[in-house]
């Protein structure tokens, strides 16, 4: 932001104290075009962990929920997505694995726009789908925006349990992208 | 500076123009943003099993006392045990003896060397129990045991006990039942 300061000598300083205005002055008018560019944006916010447990020993998958939050603006010729990717496998090696297909979820509770319908499964080498933004869409301040800002959508995530898994503890980073026309 | 009608169009003209442009790079703006989420997880020793036989019927071919009553369990068993550290086992007792007065026992054999012994086949990454074992309604007896780092597949791995009853004449004819329970454990 540009920030403009008007210098006034010592001169003019004691013109303006003396309530002395030149005589024969003039006063005029201006008029400035102002103009803004609205485009389509997105910024998304996830949870920096999630831990996957499961109740059980038997063999049960694994669960965890992540609520993911976000704020978009959409042209009305456009629309948006968001999507995820398991950007970093589960490692250690030896434990369970996004790209053999263990890890899917499933989409719910969105404010704004359509959460991803039944299981998907997370790949490591493509984005698969979160939710859809429709056009005109906006984060808050109601009317033809949402009432919440920011928005947000739940996603539970399940990993099979294999006994071929080694005991230990796994990561995996999974990267949610979101996109706006 | 005087605005002749001319220059007022020609502004305009200009002012729309520009709009269209600003529109038409509006709807190509494409904007995109990212955020990352850790998931965590931890794997430790589990163990499961299925008894696929539902019901074992001692048999025998023998109408002279020469051969005891025999039959077969299944079982599919799961099991994953810590690493470098962990072990299982895999038990069988009878939790409820053979029902019926005369008949066989296997807390209470009426004869002495009556018993309800049986034999063990385990797939891997198991190790079946040596010999011949003695069912027993006091305690668990072994059938088979696992080591460090033992997993087993996704779809269960097999195992199976030989039952072999004694055919003792002193036994009332009739129908006799008892109940094995199997367990599994994992460390």
């Amino acid at each position: 932001m540009k920030t403009m300061v008007w210098r006034f000598g010592t001169p003019w300083l004691a013109l303006f104290a003396l309530g002395i205005i030149p005589a024969g002055g003039s006063t005029g008018t201006g008029s400035q075009t102002l103009s803004a560019t609205i485009n389509p944006v997105g910024s998304i916010t996830a949870p920096a962990s999630a831990s996957l447990t499961t109740s059980t020993t038997t063999f049960q998958p694994f669960h965890g929920n992540v609520a993911v939050n976000y704020q978009a603006r959409t042209s009305a010729a456009g629309g948006g997505t968001i999507t995820l990717s398991v950007s970093s496998d589960f490692s250690p090696s030896g434990g369970p694995s996004a790209a053999s297909g263990a890890l899917t979820y499933t989409c719910s509770g969105a404010t704004l726009g359509s959460a991803c319908s039944g299981s998907q499964t997370a790949s490591t080498t493509s984005q698969t789908p979160v939710l859809t933004l429709p056009p005109s869409a906006c984060t808050g301040g109601g009317g033809v925006c949402s009432t919440q800002n920011p928005n947000s959508v739940s996603l539970s995530f399940t990993l099979t349990d294999n006994p071929g898994y080694a005991t230990g503890a796994y990561t995996a980073n999974v990267t949610f992208t979101i996109s706006t026309t | 500076m005087t605005l002749t009608k001319e220059n007022t169009q020609q502004m305009t003209r200009n002012m729309m123009i520009a709009a269209c442009a600003l529109l038409m790079i509006a709807g190509l703006m494409q904007a995109q943003n990212t955020g990352t989420t850790t998931l965590s997880v931890v794997v430790g020793p589990e163990a499961a099993l299925t008894v696929t036989t539902g019901t074992t019927s001692l048999t025998t071919a023998s109408t002279a006392f020469a051969n005891p009553y025999t039959g077969t369990t299944s079982l599919t068993y799961q099991i994953r045990t810590t690493k470098t550290t962990g072990s299982g086992t895999v038990t069988v007792k009878i939790t409820s003896d053979f029902a019926g007065t005369g008949g066989p026992s296997v807390g209470t054999p009426p004869s002495a060397g009556d018993a309800l012994t049986y034999t063990c086949t385990v797939s891997t990454p198991g190790t079946a129990c040596t010999g011949s074992q003695t069912a027993s309604t006091t305690a668990a007896t072994s059938l088979a045991t696992f080591g460090a780092g033992a997993n087993s597949t996704k779809a269960g791995n097999t195992a199976s006990t030989s039952w072999s009853l004694t055919d003792d004449p002193v036994y009332a004819t009739g129908t006799y039942t008892a109940t094995a329970t199997y367990t599994i454990s994992a460390s």
